[in-house]
């Protein structure tokens, strides 16, 4: 006897080896065999529930087909391939039930033995992979429905033609649904082992893919072998998580009702296990409209992703009492509490006592409390901001250049403080070097006798806890195991942060000039790293396609945001530190919630990785930069693409608001430094319910009007960008003579 | 000077590997290195199987001693991250954790001083020895060599000695394996008097091991302590240490 009939508790890989042989029709008896293997399967459950209700959704759906396509899958094969795959399938239902007579007779007559075998024996190299690998072979055993392999071809070809024979105004929806209908397929023939037909298949349909998709189908292209599959991380993401469609209900109709009255089961099925198509009442997409939202390696996002209440709105800031001998005569209200020029929230002044209904409680996450040397800085900065300047479309910043000589391509990263006082930069010989700005030198603290000697009542002390003989221009921190991807000053210039291709994050404290700790636990590289803005927590994100939240003061971390498809390449927070954004190498931006780490934005749009994000000073909008050039702007509240700049050619690596959002400053690869006219970008914006409800994304074709200026830099891409708290532009980057 | 060469096939293959993966800006020693790291991969392997099938006493080398080979070696160095579902499930327990609250008023944070880097990692041999008298109580601080492996940092150190042992270890050999990764030297401080490089107060005796710098870095750390006697037993706090009055875990895992 082939196979003892195993209980059902047991796992998957055997019992559904005989039936995926059976295409299309089988699928109606399908539903036996299938019932039994699903649920009570221990540690890959989740993926495997999905796969349950997925395979049994097509039974269903399949069985008022299963009449229409009961015969063949398709004109090629004849009869007797399907009656064989029905015989099959019968004679597992049989023993699935343990109808053990009744199966030996039925195999006796219709004489399936070897059929059995050859079947049993594909499964066979699938075995082994189950025990080895448990979850991996669950998460591909997805594939094990498969259809004649020489028939992929036409499927898709014929779900082409149906498509373009569509209705004009249906036509550009239904397109989108060719690439993940593509790569699925595709995958399907790599894991069933059909290696020629998968590689003539791909060879022929890849060049009709969009685009942005190239890199993607780059990496397919070099999986030939089912075992490739098995080691790359993201095409096994790519497969566990649904392509997300959005598409209008007349075309969903029209698409349910092709193939669902053709022979398109395969494509069918597909449709049903690997894709999610958000349905919304509506007029459908037009090409434009759909290019401005596409480009996310899963698709777009869901309309349910994005409807979690944001709390965008800002933090009030402390009431300081000035002291009483400053000369500012900006008025001080009642309670002492200056007011400042930078206006927060549309409230007039600082006196509103209400609270900002978009902005989080002050307790919503524990913030550190303020110092007094933080007060004084606070103050500083008041003081700073009555001297700045405002800069509008007439009055745009001086650009101050900072740049890398001799560094040989070797910088990665850039950051200023945000009293632009020092300058640090992340090279790739693992060092860290950090510069003063200013004529004051660096100098680190005294050691410990010399500190004990020193008056420490007197009021110069810090000053004299400094030691003059340790003045230098700059200083080079040691330490990292790899090039250093990632800079980030703490608010209060005491530490310094840097993420690295050794898997670390280290603290280096700028009074000692010294590694403080190594937070481990990415263990791959990191690529971006910043601190909140109130200090003490920080945030990192890296290859494993995570980002982590930090505090300085544990050695794990205090959160992991888990979600995205492929490496994380920059990590920001938001003003009120209640949120941080994630952008990462499978195109899509998400926004995560600091105090439960849920998802609860999820952006598309970029046809790149996103290598930069800054959000606006209000905290309303995000712009984000990536590898295609352009910097897209974000309604946050909303979760909707609200503007669009091109301009640059090449990757933009920096963007920064001006000090009252009125300027937003990319620096670019392609060596400019552009500067985009944010207040005329965010006027009268249509945000109504119908483009949240619908994702009609209308936006204005106005990137030339609001480009204030383009500034050249002698072959010197511009990988960092910061106002000072008086408008000054500063721009940092390495000369690149080639 | 000849006619230059042409390239050698090897490197015409390699090219055009590079060339189907999409890579088409490189420089010209890109080839050399992949080549290099080829012939170092393969090479490796089939030792590798060539012990598998030595081991199971067969007379040469088959596939499924190269494919055994070449698992056991995907295991151990080209490892990939972690899988979704493994992802989201540690996220999941980590982010039902909530956040910490902070203490006002505590100095720089900074987590317990044995995940920090700030022990010294030396000690500095004084003048003048001190020869006990009292009731030998030796002290001998042992040390711990904490192996940083670039690929997967885990963690180094050994556990913190106890002060009261007399330990005999002198040498400490590495095994050869560990070539070519970078190894940091952690004395914790033990809890004898430790003072910082710059000045040695003559009222506390402090003693210790010299270790000659010029031995770390290569394979073997040869490292030699000098049985020292700490007559007193004062543990003065250091003053660069940080007082913890509620320093969690510290030695607790």
């Amino acid at each position: 006897m082939a196979a003892v009939p195993e209980p059902p508790s047991d796992g998957p890989s055997p019992s559904p080896s005989p039936s995926p042989a059976a295409p299309a029709p089988a699928p109606a008896p399908a539903p036996a065999p299938a019932s039994p293997a699903p649920p009570p399967s221990p540690s890959p459950s989740p993926t495997l529930a999905v796969k349950a209700e997925a395979v049994e959704s097509p039974g269903e759906g399949g069985r008022p087909a299963a009449g229409a396509a009961g015969p063949s899958p398709g004109p090629g094969p004849g009869p007797e391939l399907s009656e064989r795959h029905t015989l099959l399938a019968v004679l597992q239902f049989l023993k699935k039930n343990r109808f053990r007579e009744a199966e030996e007779t039925l195999r006796r007559e219709a004489s399936v033995q070897e059929a059995l075998d050859d079947a049993l024996r594909a499964a066979g190299p699938r075995g082994p992979d189950s025990v080895h690998q448990p979850d991996v072979s669950s998460v591909l055993s997805a594939y094990s429905n498969q259809g004649d392999p020489s028939l992929y071809e036409e499927y898709y070809s014929g779900l082409k033609a149906f498509i373009e024979a569509a209705l004009d105004a249906l036509k550009a929806e239904l397109a989108s649904l060719l690439y993940p209908v593509f790569v699925h397929l595709y995958l399907e023939l790599v894991y069933n082992e059909h290696e020629r037909e998968a590689r003539h298949f791909f060879h022929r349909y890849h060049g009709d893919q969009e685009g942005y998709y190239q890199d993607d189908l780059r990496v397919l292209a070099g999986l030939s072998k089912k075992e490739h599959m098995q080691g790359n991380e993201t095409v096994l993401d790519f497969r566990t998580s649904k392509f997300v469609l959005r598409i209008s209900r007349d075309s969903y109709q029209c698409l349910k009702r092709h193939l669902q009255e053709r022979h398109n089961n395969q494509i069918w099925n597909i449709v049903q296990e690997h894709l999610f198509i958000d349905v919304f009442d509506g007029m459908p997409r037009s090409k434009q409209q759909i290019e401005l939202t596409s480009g996310g390696m899963a698709g777009e996002a869901k309309r349910e992703a994005n409807k979690t209440k944001v709390f965008f709105g800002l933090l009030k800031e402390p009431e300081i009492e000035l002291p009483l001998d400053d000369e500012d005569e900006e008025g001080e209200n009642e309670e002492g509490k200056p007011k400042k020029k930078k206006p927060k929230k549309d409230s007039l002044g600082a006196k509103s006592k209400k609270q900002d209904p978009n902005a989080p409680p002050q307790n919503r996450i524990p913030l550190p409390e303020l110092k007094d040397s933080d007060k004084l800085d606070k103050i500083m900065i008041m003081k700073e901001a009555t001297k700045r300047v405002k800069l509008g479309p007439d009055c745009l910043p001086s650009i101050c250049f900072y740049t890398f000589l001799n560094a040989y391509q070797g910088l990665t990263a850039v950051d200023f403080t945000d009293d632009s006082s020092l300058i640090a930069g992340g090279f790739a010989d693992s060092t860290v070097r950090v510069w003063s700005v200013t004529p004051k030198k660096l100098r680190s603290v005294k050691g410990a006798t010399d500190l004990s000697l020193i008056d420490k009542e007197s009021e110069d002390v810090l000053e004299r806890i400094m030691d003059e003989k340790s003045a230098c221009e700059f200083k080079m921190l040691l330490g990292h195991g790899g090039p250093v991807y990632g800079t980030s000053f703490s608010p209060d210039r005491n530490y310094l942060l840097s993420s690295s291709e050794d898997g670390t994050v280290r603290l280096w404290s700028l009074q000692t000039f010294t590694c403080l700790v190594g937070y481990k636990g990415h263990n791959y590289p990191v690529w971006d790293t910043q601190f909140s803005p109130y200090g003490y927590y920080f945030i990192s994100g890296g290859h494993d396609r995570v980002a982590r939240l930090w505090v300085t003061d544990h050695y794990q971390p205090l959160r992991i945001f888990s979600g995205h498809l492929s490496d994380v390449t920059c990590t920001r927070f938001h003003p009120n530190s209640n949120y941080v954004v994630t952008g990462s190498a499978d195109r899509t931006i998400r926004l995560w919630d600091v105090l439960n780490g849920n998802c609860v934005r999820i952006l598309t749009g970029h046809k790149g990785p996103i290598h930069s994000l800054v959000f606006s000073p209000n905290g309303r909008y995000l712009a984000s930069g990536a590898t295609d050039g352009r910097v897209l702007l974000w309604d946050i509240g909303h979760g909707l693409l609200v503007g669009e700049l091109k301009g640059h050619t090449d990757t933009v690596y920096a963007l920064k608001f001006s000090r009252d959002g009125e300027i937003l400053a990319s620096g670019s690869m392609d060596h400019t430094v552009k500067m985009w006219d944010t207040v005329k970008a965010f006027e009268d914006l249509e945000t109504d319910d119908f483009s949240t409800a619908t994702g009609h994304i209308n936006l204005s074709d106005n990137s030339q009007e609001l480009l204030l200026g383009s500034y050249l830099t002698k072959s010197t891409p511009v990988i960092g960008l910061h106002f000072t708290r008086r408008n000054l532009l500063l721009a940092a980057g390495a000369y690149n003579p080639q | 000077m000849a006619a230059p060469k042409s390239v050698p096939r090897d490197a015409q293959v390699m090219a055009q590997i590079l060339k189907d993966m999409g890579i088409t800006e490189y420089e010209p020693r890109v080839i050399n290195q992949m080549l290099e790291f080829t012939y170092r991969y393969v090479t490796t392997i089939l030792e590798d199987a060539k012990i598998y099938s030595s081991h199971a006493k067969k007379a040469s080398v088959d596939a499924d001693d190269v494919r055994l080979a070449i698992q056991c070696r995907m295991d151990h160095s080209f490892t990939s991250p972690p899988p979704r579902d493994f992802l989201l499930e540690i996220a999941r327990q980590k982010n039902q954790n909530p956040l910490p609250l902070i203490k006002p008023y505590a100095g720089p944070r900074l987590p317990p001083d044995r995940y920090c880097l700030t022990a010294p990692n030396y000690k500095l041999k004084s003048v003048h020895k001190k020869v006990t008298s009292s009731a030998g109580r030796i002290t001998v601080p042992r040390l711990s060599v904490g192996a940083c492996v670039t690929s997967r940092p885990s963690t180094p150190t050994l556990g913190t000695p106890s002060s009261q042992t007399v330990a005999v270890t002198a040498k400490v050999g590495t095994p050869a394996s560990l070539a070519g990764q970078r190894f940091t030297v952690q004395i914790p401080s033990s809890q004898a008097t430790v003072k910082p490089a710059t000045g040695i107060s003559s009222t506390t005796s402090v003693q210790n091991v010299l270790i000659n710098p010029s031995l770390i870095g290569s394979k073997n750390i040869l490292i030699t302590t000098n049985m020292v006697s700490n007559p007193s037993n004062t543990t003065e706090l250091n003053p660069l240490k940080r007082k913890h009055e509620d320093d969690d875990d510290y030695d607790a895992s």
